[in-house]
């Protein structure tokens, strides 16, 4: 067993100190299908200190259900300004809503970007009832992360490469890298600058992250665990054991991250 | 910590994984990589092919490979293709095999007491661990419903279930770990934040066997869970292998 320095660290120590990782694909509190230890922040804190986490991106599951919930995740970022950033959730299901919510997402600190959640509120990517958030995205150079899912009705790979053409500046982040369909989910990250691969639930994937690696590069591949899901050791080992460079790592855990939010830094004012 | 995987396969699988080891030196290999010392291993032909000839292939393909040990897929006998329980039992003396692992959704045959009495009585009488991914189905139940169908029938069989999967199973797993003292999880997806601390404070560390599913799943993601679980170091050395050891040190053939 041949470790690299940075994968003995955190074999040793459980994090390191020179690899802060970034979870860009989080949540917040209890779910329907599934019971989690740790759901609240103070327990994802706990989480994210036994494993190095510098910082989470969240969109609430309360939010993902009614977005009149988003707006509390502000709170969270409040009262925790080093640990938490936190997406917007558009839900196409109430379009009469999604005017008000970017005129109050335009004004509240501490949100980098919208979160599509398409497989689960039933509207495909394209569908009209997203044009108004697109257009602020495009406008803005926002980020947004959509739950991709692979030969999904509503989020496909393909469909994200639609978007990323319709709004080349818009930063798309394909959360679970398109899972299953991971030729074309490495193809439009490879060929569109403003999409990336994001490893949630991707990651467990046997030698997938090598693939994405040697195609798109480390430069087009964020962290991301759905915490309070997944325990960010998993994902973390699963990229540390990947044959790939510490350097390959350090991009993938936190520096196109902390990149991608430096485009954002006017609206996180907590900084 | 002695890392003892309780469910790795080799073999060039009908439909190819994105990275395999092909023969017992490269799943070697790959082990090395890992600092994986043994793993209790079936053969992809095992599940792809008849078992009739799988068994045989990975009898062939580990032979000499102290450090991989062998399981057998099983058939109802009621076909006769496995031979007669005494001549199954006879390999697996000769041969060291000390596990079974039941397909029933390729191999299509339905896990019913009526279908596999003679092999469950072997089973309990024995102490074989069976093991079956909780991904299997037959005759229309699948998942945990079919793991309490096979506890049901045989509720003093060691059973093993592997790769319960990310979306989160504990309310499936739990009610049935507490009335089936003989049931154990493997750990391969076992991601839940929190999860193994959680399930060990409860249920000891004695029911989970370190799993990594190569070479469908990163076995990166169980290691690091398991080496910086909030667990103490005799439970981590339980769960990492002395479980595994003792569930195997315990069959009678």
């Amino acid at each position: 067993m041949n470790l690299s320095p940075l994968v003995k660290e955190f074999m040793e120590k459980g994090r390191s100190e020179s690899c802060p990782v970034i979870d860009m694909h989080a949540h917040l509190g209890p779910f329907q299908g599934i019971y989690f230890p740790n759901p609240w922040p103070e327990d994802m804190i706990r989480t994210m200190d036994r494993c190095g986490v510098r910082m989470a991106v969240s969109s609430s599951h309360a939010a993902l259900i009614d977005t009149r919930e988003n707006i509390k995740m502000a709170d969270i970022v409040r009262k925790y300004p080093e640990r938490f950033r936190a997406y917007w959730v558009i839900n196409p299901n109430y379009p009469e809503r999604t005017q008000t919510e970017i005129a109050q997402f335009s004004k509240t600190e501490g949100f980098v970007g919208f979160k599509f959640l398409s497989d689960y509120h039933k509207y495909p990517l394209d569908d009209p009832r997203y044009e108004p958030a697109l257009k602020y995205a495009e406008e803005h150079k926002s980020l947004i992360l959509m739950h991709t899912w692979g030969k999904s009705p509503y989020d496909p790979p393909a469909l994200v490469e639609k978007l990323a053409v319709q709004y080349p500046s818009t930063v798309f982040l394909m959360g679970h890298s398109g899972y299953g369909e991971w030729e074309k989910a490495i193809q439009v990250a490879r060929d569109h600058p403003n999409v990336y691969l994001e490893l949630t639930a991707a990651y467990a994937v046997n030698a997938v992250i090598d693939w994405m690696v040697k195609e798109a590069g480390s430069h087009k591949i964020v962290f991301g665990t759905d915490l309070p899901w997944f325990d960010p050791h998993y994902g973390i080992g699963c990229v540390l054991f990947s044959r790939i460079t510490d350097k390959d790592r350090h991009m993938i855990l936190h520096r196109n991250a902390e990149r991608l939010m430096s485009l954002t830094i006017s609206r996180t004012a907590f900084q | 910590m002695k890392l003892f995987d309780c469910n790795a396969s080799l073999g060039a699988a009908m439909v190819r994984p994105i990275r395999f080891a092909e023969d017992a030196e490269g799943l070697l290999e790959e082990m090395d990589y890992y600092g994986i010392t043994e793993a209790l291993v079936y053969h992809s032909r095992q599940y792809d092919d008849s078992p009739v000839v799988g068994n045989e292939i990975l009898l062939d393909e580990i032979d000499g490979f102290d450090r991989l040990h062998g399981t057998f897929a099983i058939l109802p006998l009621q076909t006769g293709e496995l031979g007669s329980l005494e001549a199954i039992l006879e390999k697996m003396k000769a041969k060291s095999i000390r596990a079974f692992w039941a397909f029933p959704a390729e191999h299509k045959y339905l896990m019913t007491r009526t279908a596999l009495a003679s092999l469950y009585d072997l089973m309990v009488e024995g102490n074989i661990p069976l093991f079956i991914s909780v991904n299997e189905s037959c005759g229309g139940i699948s998942g945990w419903y079919l793991v309490e169908k096979i506890l049901s029938d045989a509720p003093d069989l060691t059973l093993v279930v592997t790769e319960h999967g990310s979306w989160g199973h504990d309310r499936f797993f739990r009610p049935l770990i507490e009335k089936y003292e003989n049931l154990y999880i493997d750990t391969s997806r076992y991601e839940l934040d929190g999860g193994i601390s959680d399930f060990c404070a409860k249920y000891s560390a004695e029911r989970l066997l370190f799993g990594t599913g190569f070479p469908r799943w990163n076995p990166g993601g169980p290691i690091l869970t398991l080496v910086q679980a909030d667990i103490t170091a005799h439970e981590r050395e339980m769960i990492a292998s002395g479980n595994l050891e003792r569930i195997l040190g315990r069959v009678r053939l």
